[in-house]
Formats: structure tokens, sequence, C-alpha cells
């Protein structure tokens, strides 16, 4: 499988990384944590959600590397308002528009296969290789060796093993996100045979963390340094993004629609069977990780996160879990503000 | 208290008509009344549903169905809204949500919204409103359907949601017993393509030089009629509405604006009470003679094909797809009607619509039509700071005032 037909960027943990990859493209994650002017506010109003708009002042800056293009999830109102955004600031990139079902049921599976299906002939008219069974399965397999690198080293982390803690995972996510699969794996490896930091004094208070867009690894350092050992996780920027699909037989396209919908879902994706699900979901994965309680981090104005928000503080409150929500708008500086929040949260579940 | 509202409302309307003071916007407000009382008689099979699930097509099944954001600009209009938006605060619900959502929840929780039989959610035109029909399946218990709406009106997305609509009535009639009556669903079909045909007449005559239209004469008109299509009184609504209109352009009467200023309202209006339109029309002689919604954006449906033909206008509603489609649509409303000037009243909380402002007001721009974002929360009238607003209108309409004319 050759790569050298340049790179892809992407903004949303649901985009299909195996097919970009299968038409030789690298893919490029355009994450909202870097510095640069705030212009978006020009196209898009205050209330839309920071990391659009961060992902928005990259493009109007020229932050981002040399794309052949750009591939938009259409997962919310704010993401297709990025996509119509881009399109008036880089007229002459290609970009395209995925639609994306938010449940799973088997008509929005075999809709989604074909959107998947036209993203591939988009991306072979940008100049990739037609892509075929061969080399997708290949590709899937490639990102499922990575999403299995990341399972192992989750679970180091949450043995306090890993050189670097939950700060080194996200790290590790990040440049994941903007690498080959083959860079992924090489890198993810040699993470995971490093000897483990000895660890002095006492041990943080095991917290699940949940919610969208959170790529700083010193905002991990800071939940640490609060007192919080983060032993699992459920974020976009996070766990969501490396997820195994299963090529199975037959229509690999098919398959790979049910294994993207079928993923842990966000407050995006829900099942219509068991409505409000989202709740009973973040509490059973915090007992599933032995949290003794949960932190929630989402970025301001998230209508499909702010929607569910009450469902999940009820289920927790149901189960007995301490919650702590916490919202920003991506950066580093609006998560330090929480810093005595933290602490006291911490320092309540001691 | 809502029962009771709608009771009132009916008789009172009913009480003016027999009266002999009947009028369209009277018909109108009549339909709106039953439309309230059903939902809230406690008898009629409910269900709950997004701004474009196919009202005809639950109507044909016997549904009393209803898009939840109805009750929103209910309360929003009855000035209540207040206390159920509190209601939904106090769950730790964002206030940076869209208050038509915030108030319907705080209505559910206060028991104030009738349990449906079922829900049915639509992923356009908001990722808010979707949500909200999940958390109000979960909380009444109830099940719910999720109305896919694809971007554009591909054959393949088309057959797609022909198909869920296909579904959605074999899923209606599990839960209801009600089975879709072949006859039944023709006269719907009918009945909707004559009434949307009413519809563009009535549009058409707004947009006379002058204009017959008042301010409010059509505020909300095309998105409440949506809830009416399929029965004999929509027909009968449109035709009130035709005829008045044909009547004040044959007697030259063009109301206090006389049709100098002729203006564009983007998206919902403000749903409580406020004088920003009596203003406008007797200070500056400016109407808003259309709306975005105001509009038929699909064919007549086939009655022999009808789902095919449900999806396309689903699918054709402005808001769905990208800007560019949305641009093109108010730019084409612009030029049809003349317009001198767009409001944008950029509700607060709503992405989908205020999250584009500037893309918009820059499509309207490259055609010379200036637009006026405004910051309002169309529902919250506690947020409302109408001496702001009145003097953001005064300057902007001023700025008309000494422009040349767009359109000879
Ligand atoms: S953070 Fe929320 S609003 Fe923003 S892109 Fe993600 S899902 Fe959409
Ligand atoms: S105002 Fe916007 S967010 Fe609110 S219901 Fe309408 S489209 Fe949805």
């Amino acid at each position: 499988m050759s790569v050298n037909k340049g790179v892809i960027g992407f903004a949303c943990a649901y985009t299909p990384l195996p097919l970009i990859r299968a038409a030789g493209f690298e893919s490029y994650r355009v994450l909202p944590n870097v510095d640069c002017p705030d212009q978006a506010g020009r196209l898009l109003h205050d209330n839309l959600c920071p990391h659009v708009k961060r992902v928005l002042d990259r493009a109007m800056s020229g932050m981002i590397p040399d794309l052949k293009g750009m591939v938009f999830m259409n997962s919310c109102d704010s993401m297709r308002r990025l996509y119509d955004a881009w399109k008036a600031v880089k007229t002459d990139m290609n970009i395209v528009l995925i639609d994306l079902p938010s449940v799973s049921t088997n008509a929005s599976i075999g809709f989604f296969r074909d959107e998947l299906e036209r993203l591939s002939r988009t991306i072979e008219q940008w100049g990739g290789t037609a892509i075929d069974d061969a080399s997708l399965a290949g590709s899937i397999g490639l990102y499922n060796r990575v999403a299995s690198l990341f399972t192992a080293l989750r679970e180091k982390s949450r043995r306090s093993e890993l050189k670097g803690d939950s700060a080194a995972l996200q790290e590790a996510y990040n440049r994941a996100s903007i690498a080959s699969p083959e860079e992924a794996i090489a890198f993810l490896e040699a993470i995971l045979d490093e000897v483990a930091d000895t660890k002095k004094g006492e041990p943080g208070v095991p917290v699940y963390l949940f919610g969208n867009v959170l790529p700083e690894p010193e905002a991990f350092t800071l939940f640490e340094s609060c007192g919080a050992h983060i032993v699992s996780d459920d974020l976009c920027t996070g766990s969501r993004l490396f997820t195994a699909i299963e090529p199975g037989g037959g229509d690999i396209l098919l398959n790979m629609a049910r294994g993207i919908l079928g993923r842990p879902p966000c407050a995006r994706t829900f099942s219509a069977e068991r409505p409000g699900s989202l709740g009973g979901d973040v509490a059973a994965g915090a007992v599933k990780a032995g949290a003794r309680g949960v932190i929630g981090y989402t970025a301001k104005f998230c209508d499909p996160y702010i929607a569910r928000l009450p469902g999940v503080r009820e289920s927790l409150r149901r189960e007995g879990i301490p919650f702590l929500l916490l919202e920003g708008d991506c950066t580093l500086r609006s998560i330090g503000q929480h810093r005595t929040r933290i602490e006291a949260f911490v320092e309540m579940m001691r | 208290m809502m029962k009771e509202y709608f009771t009132d409302l009916e008789a009172g309307i009913q009480k003016a008509i027999s009266g002999g003071n009947s009028s369209h916007r009277k018909l109108y407000t009549l339909e709106l009344a039953r439309l309230g009382k059903k939902l809230y008689s406690g008898t009629d099979s409910i269900a709950w549903c997004g701004i474009t699930a196919p009202f005809d097509l639950l109507n044909a099944m016997g549904v009393t169905s209803c898009f939840v954001e109805f009750i929103g600009a209910m309360l929003a209009t009855t000035g209540v809204v207040g206390s159920f938006i509190e209601e939904t605060d106090h769950t730790g619900y964002s206030s940076d949500a869209c208050s038509y959502h915030r108030s319907v929840s705080g209505a559910a929780i206060k028991g104030m919204m009738p349990v449906p039989e079922f829900l049915i959610g639509t992923t356009n035109p908001c990722s808010g409103g979707l949500a909200v029909l999940e958390n109000l399946a979960h909380r009444f218990g109830r099940e719910l359907f999720v109305l896919h709406i694809p971007q554009d009106d591909s054959a393949g997305n088309v057959r797609f949601l022909a198909n869920q609509m296909r579904e959605m009535v074999a899923f209606a009639s599990r839960i209801t017993g009600r089975k879709l009556d072949d006859v039944a669903l023709r006269k719907s079909v009918e009945n909707s393509n004559r009434t949307s045909e009413i519809m563009k007449e009535i549009f058409e005559l707004a947009g006379h030089m002058p204009s017959p239209a008042a301010s409010r004469d059509l505020s909300n008109f095309g998105i409440v009629m949506s809830l009416f299509l399929g029965g004999e009184q929509a027909i009968t609504i449109a035709e009130a509405y035709r005829d008045e209109f044909r009547k004040r352009i044959d007697a030259g009467d063009y109301g206090k604006s006389e049709g100098k200023f002729r203006l564009l309202w983007i998206q919902n209006r403000i749903q409580f009470r406020h004088g920003l339109e009596k203003m406008l029309e007797e200070e500056y002689g400016a109407s808003i003679i259309i709306d975005e919604l105001n509009d038929i954006t699909w064919d007549p449906i086939d009655p022999e094909n009808p789902f095919e033909g449900f999806a396309r206008r689903s699918i054709s509603i402005p808001f769905n797809g990208t800007i560019e489609k949305r641009i093109e649509h108010l730019k084409k409303l612009a030029r049809e009607y003349r317009i001198d000037g767009a409001v944008n009243p950029c509700n607060w909380g709503c992405r989908q619509g205020t999250g584009a402002r500037g893309l918009m007001e820059n499509g309207l721009k490259e055609i010379g039509v200036p637009v006026l974002n405004l910051e309002v929360d169309c529902v919250d009238s506690r947020k409302f700071t109408e001496g702001q607003l009145r003097t953001r209108l005064e300057a902007f309409m001023e700025m008309l005032d000494t422009r040349e004319p767009l359109w000879k």
C-alpha cells in the first residue's frame, strides 16, 4: 500500500481514517489546540462551539499543513457550519461533507455505507488511488492494530505504569491523530516497552473522564496535580478516534459503516431503542473502570452534550457517583481556571 | 393550564366568527387553538415530533401530531415562558441552548406536556431539537423513531428517506393499532397539494408591489401550516388568506406601511409580544412581506407515489443541508419579492441559523441586500431589551432610506 498521495485533513472522531489511507493519503486531524489569532467570529457566531471556531481559526491563519483536501462529518449543526465557513475561507481546497446518521439501524447503516462509497469516489478524484477491498482491509487492519495498542496503553496508564501518566497518553492520541498508522504503531510500541515510573507518594483518586474535545496533555497533568488519577476516558480527542472495526466478509464498506456507527457513542449518536442511555453508559463506564468519581469536560455551546448532561447527572446521582462538570473552550487557559474546583472535588472523594 | 388556554381561545374566536367578525388570521388562530385542545384532550392519539416530520401522513393515520417547538412558541406567546425555562435550568441544562427547547423541557418536567403514544425525531433542522425528542422519549418512557433527513435530494437519499417514512408508518401502526388507509392517504395528499398550491398564490400576492401583507399577517405561517397539512381546514385557512390579500390589492389597501420598504425576515419570528413590527410599519413604512420559511420549496406530491414526495419535501426545507443552498434560497426570495433589506433575529442558542449569520449576510450583500443581525432570544422575553433593538432597527431603516432603491 503506497502512501504518497498527500495529506487529507479531518476534524471529527467519526472520520473513516482507513478509507483515506486506502486511497493512498495520510490523514491529519486539525486539532483546536494551536495558538492562532481569533478570526472565526467574522463568519461564525460567538455562540458556536469553540472547537469548530478554533479549527477555523487555524485555516484562516494558514496554520495547517498543505492539504489535498478536508473531510467533514455532518455530526452536528456546528460541524456543518464549519464545513460552510471552511468552504468560504479555503475557496480552492477540495472539501466534502459526509452525512452521519444519528442512530444505528439497518437502514441508516446502509445509508452510511453509501456515504462511505461517495467519500471513496470523492477522494479518488482528489488524486487518490482506486480503493479496492484488499487495500481497505489492509488499512483497517493497520488501524485496528493502532486501536489495540491504545487499549494496552490505556491499561498501562490505568495501572499507573505509564511514564508521564495520562498526559503522555493524550500526547500519544494527538501524535497518532496526525501520523500514519505505521508511525503510530512504531511509537506506541516503543511507549509500551518503556519501563514504568516508580510512583512515590499518595496514589491519585481514580476518576473517569468523559466529554468531547480536550486535546491538551497539560490538562491531564492538571487533573493529576489536583490528586486525580484518570483511569479511563471517553473523549472525542481520546479513546473514541481509535476503535477497532471488524472487516468481516462480504461488503467491506457495509461492515465499516456498521463498525463506525456501532462504536461507543458520543452524545451526537444514540440508540432510539434506549433513549437517554448516555447517562447509564457513563455510570457503567465509571464503575467498570473502578472510578470513584466522574469528571465531564465539554466544549461550551455543544448542543449534543448540553441536552444530555442533565440525564448524565441524574444517572450518576442515582448510582451515588460524584460528578464534576467543567465547561471550556478547548484551551488550557479555560481548564486551568477550574483548578480549585477540581482540587475540591478530588478532596471530597478521598 | 394549557388545556384551558386553548379551550378559551377556541371559544373566544368561535364567538367572534359567529358574530360575523371573521378574518384570515382568526381562522388560522382558531385552528391553532383546536390543535392545542386536541393535544391536551387526554383522548387523542398523540405524537411529539421534530419540525420536518410528515404531518399530513400522520394526520392521515388519525394521529394528532405536532413539533415540540410549537409548545415553546405558545408558552412565549402567553407570556409565562420564564418559569418553564427556569425549571429546565435547574436540571443543569445550559442556558446556552435554544429557548424553544429549554421551555419545552421545562413544560415536560412540570407535567405540562401530554404524554404521547410515540415520538418522531428528525435530524433536520437542528441537533438540539433531535436531542430534546430523545430526552422526552426517555422521560415519557415512550418509543422514539428517528427520521434521518439527508442533505440533498439525490435519488439514493430520497429513496432512503421514503423508506424510513414507510417504516415510520409501520412503527406508528404497531404502537397505536391504527392502519394507514389508502383512501385517507390519497385524500390527505390531495388536500396537502391543494393547500400548497393556494399558499403559493398567497406568497405571490404578498410579493405584489405594493404588498398587501402587513408584518404580522404571515408571521409563523409556513411552519405552522405544515401541522395542518392533509386536512380540509388547511385549505379553508389558505383560501381566507388568499382572498384577503386579493381584496386588499383590488381595494388598493396597503395598510400602514403603504409598501415603502419591503423586508425579508430570516428564520423564525420573535414569539412574544413586542412593539418592533408596529414601529417599523408606523414610523418607517416598512413591512415584513416575506419570511424565509414562507415558501413552497417542493413539487406537488404524487398521490400514486406519496412517500417519495414526502421525502423530497422534508429534504427541500431551506434549513437543510449546506449554507450555500440556504443562501441561494434567501437570494431567490430577495429577488422575487424585491426586498430592500433583511432582518436576522439570530435566536440565541440556535447553531443552525445563527451559526452562519456572517455567511448569510455576505451572500445577501452580493446582490445588494443589506442584513441587520440582531441578538434576540426569540422565546425568552425576560432577556428582551426592546430599546436597544429599536435603536438598531432605526439605524438600519435610516440607512435604507438614504440608499438608492435596489429594484427599479
Ligand atoms: S464539540 Fe459538540 S458542537 Fe462542537 S463539533 Fe463536537 S459535537 Fe459538535
Ligand atoms: S431556533 Fe434553531 S435551534 Fe431552535 S428550534 Fe429552531 S432551528 Fe432549532
